[in-house]
């Protein structure tokens, strides 16, 4: 369990960093449409088609935000009941909590453009806190390995 | 402690660590769960039992809407006996029609006038259909042929007050047209304006992917000499401008070039904006002055001349731009978004301009004119609160729209009878602009964010809402029926921004789903 905690833990950190990398991709493939005359309206951001390709990146961004990272939040939680170690449950509430606040921030944005700016900041404290989650997990074979004494140890 | 003891203690709160964890465990997942099965939809359902019922401070009377107790409104007349079915509300009165025509939809692969090839539906093998123009109080007769869309296919005439059998909604009104199938429109269109067609089963994909068209009605010419001056005078020009965007790529009329018509100088030129994408679109002129005439397919009361003024025209709605071209013969620039038509001299240039800062403001465009109804004291007030939050849809984990705070199936069923004066107050709330449509009715703009309508009588059958506006909206229901309510951004409709309107003791026999498969959205 604690290998998965582990796991799903980097696996949010990176997908904040897709979700980075997704935006800016999308945002510079719509200026270089604009530069090359292509108009941007309401109508084309309702638009379901891609009127230039790196419009997949907002839709990357919007279903890896509203769908996988909440899911594999929500997973890293369930699977915090049963890593026992200490602060497991904390740090996966807290990862938790900060993707909550991101989507929240991130639809917000749509209405008040600051908190788009708290969203980039929220990105890097849940990155942060999705690491430091992941590293502070305690080795495995070893806690399992050496008995009762260090179990009792680590539960304490 | 003895060394034992310890390790039972030890035991017994590992056990109930692994009891706790199982426990909250079982609720996230239990909760999900629930919340996920109770969202599915059943494999066929009818909007008589959806959601639940509003009747806006209006007696109850006998309407049959009974979502809540579970009795099938379909099956069961109102106890008064005046229950009437969908299919008996036509007004066909039998007798020739003055304009007939087939449209054949066909799935195929297809290039629009852009030259692009297009992977969707065409009607009679083109894309945009036909462009329909009939007078005024015409009897009109539409036969549609489904060669091979799998789905079906049904046309709906967007802004038209038709009688209810004649709307097109696929489980709603009808059932989508199978392959191989076909279904016959017959109605008078008796009111002159812009309106346009295009499929209500599973519009959101349908409708972009090309079964669509314009219909014009054109006012009747007067016949003697006694009567008004006709509005409409020969020698003007009166051009339809059909903004759709295939593959990606914004047309006017199918055409990503500018769209070319001749017109002279001191010609005056009606152009007929339409706007059949999921969101709202700026049009704006360049090279002369020009008048806002109709929007939604009902004119404008004494309009004034604008100039350095953007239109806002909202998905699905229309914007009839009237142009009196400049004496020097040259041309002017009707800038539709990404795409334009060029009015002027074959020669004539129209340099592109951008977009003007500013935008016409239809809450106090032109003057006023009394409508002769007393929207303070309506028969019923209903709220079409438009918000989002988390859930699920049809099983679907996502960030839904809801109305008044519910969301799909649970949206309102508005209930008026015949006669009522019916008041609507629509607010978003939802962080996105949405077009909202009321199909069968025009509703005329009262107040926006409590301010009242100080201009020409505003009347929409298509109106934009941004995110943190409100809108008090009049009509009289004089059309019995069940009418979609929703939003005219397609895709936001499929996610259940969809209401209703209905008539005491009107029924449908359609189902949604069902053997016809049918889904409007």
């Amino acid at each position: 369990m604690r290998t998965v905690y582990k796991v799903l833990a980097y696996v949010v950190a990176a997908e904040v960093v897709i979700q980075a990398m997704a935006m800016v991709f999308a945002v510079a493939g719509l200026g270089k449409w604009v530069e090359d005359g292509g108009v941007l309206d309401q109508s084309v951001m309702e638009s379901e088609d891609s009127v230039f390709p790196e419009v997949v990146g907002f839709v990357i961004h919007g279903m890896n935000g509203m769908m996988v990272i909440p899911a594999v939040a929500l997973i890293l939680l369930v699977v915090s009941f049963f890593a026992k170690f200490p602060g497991a449950v904390k740090w996966a509430g807290l990862v938790l909590l900060l993707v909550a606040l991101q989507i929240t921030l991130g639809l917000l944005g749509h209405e008040i453009p600051a908190l788009g700016a708290l969203h980039g900041l929220n990105a890097l404290l849940l990155f942060s806190a999705a690491v430091y989650s992941a590293r502070r997990v305690p080795p495995t074979a070893g806690a399992a390995a050496t008995g009762s004494e260090a179990r009792i140890r680590a539960s304490a | 402690m003895s060394r034992t003891g310890r390790r039972r203690l030890h035991l017994g709160r590992q056990r109930l660590r692994l009891a706790v964890a199982c426990g909250a465990t079982a609720l996230i997942v239990g909760l999900l769960g629930v919340f996920w099965y109770n969202s599915r939809l059943p494999a066929s359902y009818s909007v008589m039992d959806m959601g639940h019922a509003e009747y806006g401070g209006g007696p109850i009377g006998s309407m049959p809407h009974d979502g809540h107790d579970g009795h099938a409104g379909g099956e069961e007349p109102a106890a008064d006996g005046a229950a009437s079915a969908v299919p008996a509300l036509t007004a066909d009165q039998g007798g020739a029609p003055d304009v007939e025509m087939t449209l054949v939809a066909r799935a195929e692969r297809f290039q629009p006038p852009s030259g692009d090839w297009v992977d969707g539906y065409t009607l009679n093998g083109q894309s945009p259909g036909p462009v329909l123009r009939v007078t005024a109080g015409e009897l009109v007769q539409v036969r549609l042929e489904n060669e091979s869309v799998a789905e079906g296919v049904t046309l709906h005439w967007h802004g038209l007050e038709l009688p209810n059998a004649d709307d097109g909604v696929a489980g709603v009104t009808q059932d989508a047209v199978a392959i191989g199938a076909e279904h016959t429109y017959r109605f008078v269109a008796d009111q002159p304006g812009t309106f346009w067609y295009h499929s209500h089963q599973l519009s959101h994909e349908q409708v972009r992917r090309g079964v669509l068209g314009a219909l014009v009605v054109l006012p009747q010419q007067a016949t003697s000499p006694d009567a008004d001056p006709p509005d409409a005078d020969p020698a003007d020009a009166d051009v339809v401008a059909l903004v759709h965007r295939y593959g990606g790529k914004s047309t006017v009329n199918g055409h990503r070039d500018d769209l070319r018509i001749p017109a002279a100088p001191n010609q005056r030129v009606r152009v007929r904006v339409i706007n059949t994408e999921n969101g709202p679109m700026s049009a704006w002129v360049g090279g002369a002055s020009f008048r806002l005439v109709a929007v939604d397919g009902r004119d404008l009361h004494e309009p004034t001349l604008l100039e350095g003024t953007a239109v806002l025209v909202t998905a699905g709605g229309r914007a009839d731009l009237e142009v009196t071209m400049p004496t020097d013969g040259s041309g002017v620039r009707v800038q539709l978004g990404g795409s334009a038509v060029v009015l002027g001299p074959a020669s004539a240039e129209a340099a592109e301009v951008p977009r003007p800062a500013e935008t016409v403001d239809l809450l106090s465009y032109g003057t006023p004119a009394d409508l002769g109804i007393d929207w303070g004291t309506p028969d019923r007030r209903f709220d079409y609160d438009i918000g989002r939050r988390p859930g699920f849809l049809d099983g679907r984990p996502g960030m839904w729209w809801t109305i008044n705070g519910r969301l799909y199936p649970e949206v309102p069923a508005y209930m008026v009878a015949e006669g009522d004066i019916v008041v609507v107050h629509i607010a978003n709330h939802s962080g996105e602009v949405h077009p909202m449509h009321l199909h069968g009715h025009h509703a005329v703009v009262l107040r926006r964010d409590g301010e009242p309508a100080t201009g020409s009588p505003w009347w929409v059958d298509s109106l934009n809402v941004s995110d943190g506006e409100s809108y008090d909206l009049g009509f009289v229901a004089t059309n019995p029926g069940i009418w979609m309510y929703h939003c005219h951004n397609l895709p936001h409709a499929s996610e259940g921004l969809v209401a209703h309107l209905m008539y005491e003791g009107v029924t449908t026999p359609f189902v949604l789903g069902g053997p016809a498969g049918n889904e409007p959205e």
